[in-house]
């Protein structure tokens, strides 16, 4: 409990620590920071799922969609408040979630992809035609959470948001359920061998990542104020999956740089269009081939060959803080 | 009554071939049951089908007098019927003291319950406690069967099912793995063993059956066994 205090002590300094950017920064920063904010829990959540769990899951990004869509209509049609718009949306990914969850974990990983894949290009579709609902490629409008649309207050409340889901995947992580989902990882038949209900628990994980996206999700929408089915589109799932792999698959800050670092220079190659996503790709490749643990495997390896040259510090302990670097 | 009952099963990976043809044998509790045979014999299958990892097609497997063959593997170790597959049945990414946690959150929901029952299996495998903290990928072949096989010993199994115990490791490391066995017996684990040491398996098991071709050939008491060991040995490495 004292360990649990502990960690939520360091990410109220992190709060604190980078609560300071909106006074310095234009309101377009600031937005570009929120929006990083906004991918680092969808990333969070993925890398439990595809990370630590080891479930290559394509429709991450559908269940954004779902919790904002879900949210913003709710609201919408029952004037009831955007939080319990929110709470409905990831009340609604939890059994998609569940029953997506049960159809497809049985399947071993490339046709996992596909079939998750398939039921995401689905629900895109069906938000497109059913525009009488959805009003489909119009846009629907949603209802500000804070009522402006400046970005300040939504950073405080993303930045907030990303360090709840990052410290929520730490403890699940560390906890009886995150061994058993590195087990899965590890190997599923000795994980099944062992007494470990793997669909049960693949299906734990699918779930809750499917929560952290529609949590992320239904904030979103009533940030940016305006939704369409674009973001459902494959490529706001390939972004997931890019910055995941480039901040380091299955460490814990890996999503978190990841994300930030993708969002940020996304932003600055705005001027290059659709090239951005070649660039991309070849980061991608270049981190798979060269550095496997991605940012946080470079920044391991970089305080280990700063240590290692230190006279002072012994060699034996510099190893020890570069594995932990990659752990778990 | 035996601990384990296996009433004449047929059970096999495709359909149309029976791997194990018809086996009936009995665990009784307390002991150790070797099982020998050539290679090819059904040996593996037989404890993969007790686990539930695959599921006869005729006959029944009973555990306490209640029928256990539609059941999966988590049901199963629920029971207290534990599985050691062959080779190294540890999570590499893990680190060793997870692996050890890993046996025991399926069994306990709570910290302080895994706490002591690691605290248990450190004084019993100290090697492991010495290396609790490292990933298990580097262990040495030995050191990781140990690993697999204290990961299933920390919950107090009922019956063990061990499958080739030996395979690949060193004669002296190997002395080591039948004497936890041997230990574990003595603390009132009743094991199935399968060995293809036939020398071993026939010196620290109590009852041994000898199957071929997925029948049993031959059943009885060590001493039945010992008296023609060189025979035994003979037929089991030609297959005759």
């Amino acid at each position: 409990m004292e360990a649990f205090a502990r960690r939520v002590g360091w990410c109220l300094l992190a709060y604190a620590a980078v609560a300071w950017v909106p006074w310095v920064t234009t309101e377009y920063h600031t937005h570009v920071f929120t929006i990083s904010l906004y991918y680092v829990v969808l990333a969070v959540g993925w890398n439990l799922l595809a990370g630590y769990t080891g479930q290559f899951s394509l429709a991450h990004h559908t269940f954004a969609g779902v919790g904002a869509y879900t949210s913003a209509l709710l609201v919408q049609h029952t004037r009831l408040p955007m939080l319990v718009g929110i709470v409905a949306g990831a009340v609604l990914a939890t059994g998609l979630g569940y029953v997506l969850g049960s159809l497809c974990l049985r399947m071993r990983a490339i046709y996992l992809a596909l079939a998750t894949w398939a039921f995401a290009e689905s629900i895109r579709l069906l938000v497109t035609v059913e525009y009488q609902i959805t009003r489909g490629d119009l846009g629907l409008r949603t209802s500000l959470l804070f009522g402006t649309p400046r970005a300040t207050p939504y950073y405080y409340l993303f930045l907030g948001l990303a360090l709840a889901a990052a410290l929520a995947a730490w403890e699940i992580v560390h906890s009886r359920v995150g061994v058993f989902m590195r087990a899965i990882r590890d190997d599923e038949e000795a994980a099944a061998a062992m007494g470990v209900d793997t669909f049960k628990w693949k299906r734990v994980a699918f779930v809750v990542s499917a929560v952290f996206a529609a949590v992320a999700g239904g904030f979103q929408g009533h940030y940016i104020g305006l939704l369409s089915p674009a973001p459902m589109k494959f490529n706001e799932m390939a972004t997931i999956v890019i910055m995941v792999i480039v901040g380091g698959l299955r460490t814990f800050f890996g999503p978190i740089l990841g994300a930030v670092f993708v969002e940020v220079l996304s932003e600055l190659l705005r001027g290059w269009g659709e090239i951005r996503m070649v660039l991309f790709a070849l980061l991608v490749i270049a981190v798979a081939r060269l550095y496997p643990g991605g940012l946080v495997g470079m920044l391991g390896l970089a305080v280990q060959t700063v240590r290692s040259r230190s006279p002072k510090s012994p060699v034996g302990r510099s190893t020890r803080s570069a594995m932990r670097s990659t752990k778990p | 009554m035996a601990l384990l009952e296996v009433d004449h099963v047929a059970a096999g990976y495709v359909e149309g071939i029976d791997i194990l043809a018809d086996i009936a044998l009995r665990v009784e509790p307390g002991s150790i049951t070797g099982i020998i045979g050539p290679n090819g014999a059904g040996k593996s299958t037989l404890l993969k089908t007790i686990f539930g990892f695959l599921h006869p097609r005729r006959g029944r497997i009973l555990h306490g007098g209640r029928e256990i063959q539609a059941l999966a593997p988590y049901a199963i170790k629920r029971l207290g019927i534990s599985y050691v597959p062959q080779g190294q049945n540890i999570f590499p990414q893990l680190t060793v003291e997870e692996n050890l946690q890993l046996g025991a959150w399926i069994a306990r929901h709570d910290r302080a319950g895994v706490a002591s029952i690691l605290e248990r299996a450190y004084a019993t495998f100290p090697r492991l406690r010495e290396r609790r903290r490292r990933r298990a990928t580097s262990l040495s072949g030995g050191e990781a069967k140990m690993l697999s096989l204290a990961k299933e010993l920390v919950n107090d199994p009922v019956l063990l099912l061990v499958d080739e115990p030996s395979a690949g490791l060193a004669p002296r490391i190997a002395h080591l793995v039948y004497d936890e066995l041997v230990a574990a017996r003595a603390r009132g684990v009743t094991l199935l063993l399968i060995d293809q040491n036939i020398t071993k398996a026939v010196e620290i098991s109590d009852y041994l059956y000898m199957i071929e071709g997925g029948q049993v050939r031959r059943e009885g008491p060590r001493e039945h066994f010992a008296d023609q060991l060189r025979q035994i040995i003979r037929d089991s490495l030609l297959g005759a």
